[in-house]
């Protein structure tokens, strides 16, 4: 027990740090790298906390997801080296402030509540991917079924969005793209 | 014995306040979706670490997260289809420029 609440507390040290530094560089890409090195120690406490299917899913499911990112970054941003210094920020202070209260009203929970006893001994990992596969295809079957098809619909959704608007010219026989 | 829960529960608060901050502070969508994805995180951390050290004999929570794995995608495919159409519109993705969206 506590091997594992010294390793929980350094992968959440280097969440928390990596969390800080997406916000505090001004290169995008930076952002990026620091955003999917979060994530990877938030995947890292899982496999910490003995949840290996999960932490596995975590840190492939960000890998590419930030690679995406990264990349979205370079197409869109203003300056994404950061070489120019820009200020990308607004409302700086009323943010620290949203911030610190929304953190502070969770430490407050978590230190305050009575948690009662803690399990010691965590499933085996089969045991685990056995009972979770029993889980999604039993009683939280619906709810499997819908997350499947909302991320079909947000897929269609994207695409829809993302491509450009077609209308037909004033001649009426060449379409054009806007 | 509830260090190791209260560790994974002040992580979870802590990266949940600076995704906040991020999600308020940024001019930029691509950023303001970093700070959601931070937030997500913070929550995910702690329904991994309810289920672990409260109730691991209930599967619901390992599910709770693979929910909330899915919003983050979703958020990612939605937000980015929303960027290319803002970019190729006006040319920038920074949210100061969208006042044309208030109602």
């Amino acid at each position: 027990m506590g091997a594992q609440a010294f390793f929980l507390a350094v992968f959440g040290l280097a969440a928390i740090g990596f969390g800080v530094a997406v916000f505090r560089t001004s290169s995008m890409v930076r952002s990026a790298l620091a955003l999917l090195f979060s994530q990877t120690a938030v995947g890292c406490m899982f496999l910490v906390m003995q949840t290996e299917f999960l932490g596995v899913l975590q840190i492939m499911m960000m890998a590419t997801e930030m690679s995406i990112m990264a990349i979205f970054m370079v197409m869109f941003m203003m300056d994404p080296g950061g070489l120019g210094g820009m200020d990308m920020t607004h409302q700086k202070r009323f943010s620290i402030g949203a911030g610190v209260v929304a953190a502070g009203a969770a430490i407050a929970v978590a230190l305050l509540a009575d948690w009662g006893p803690v399990t010691v001994q965590a499933p085996a990992a089969a045991m685990q991917t056995r009972e979770l596969g029993h889980e999604l295809l039993g009683r939280s079957m619906l709810i499997f079924e819908t997350a499947g098809v909302t991320i079909l619909t947000a897929m269609i959704a994207a695409t829809a969005v993302a491509i450009p608007v077609q209308r037909l010219a004033d001649n009426g026989d060449k379409e054009v793209s806007e | 014995m509830t260090a190791v829960l209260i560790v994974a529960l002040l992580t979870g608060a802590i990266l949940f306040g600076i995704g906040v901050y991020g999600a308020l502070s940024q001019t930029n969508l691509v950023m303001i979706m970093m700070g959601v994805e931070l937030m997500l995180a913070g929550a995910m951390v702690n329904l991994v670490a309810f289920w672990r050290f409260l109730h691991p004999e209930s599967y619901s929570g390992q599910m709770f997260v693979l929910v909330v794995m899915t919003v983050m995608a979703v958020e990612m495919a939605v937000g980015f289809g929303v960027a290319i159409a803002r970019f190729r519109a006006i040319g920038s993705v920074e949210m100061e420029e969208a006042e044309d969206l208030k109602g």
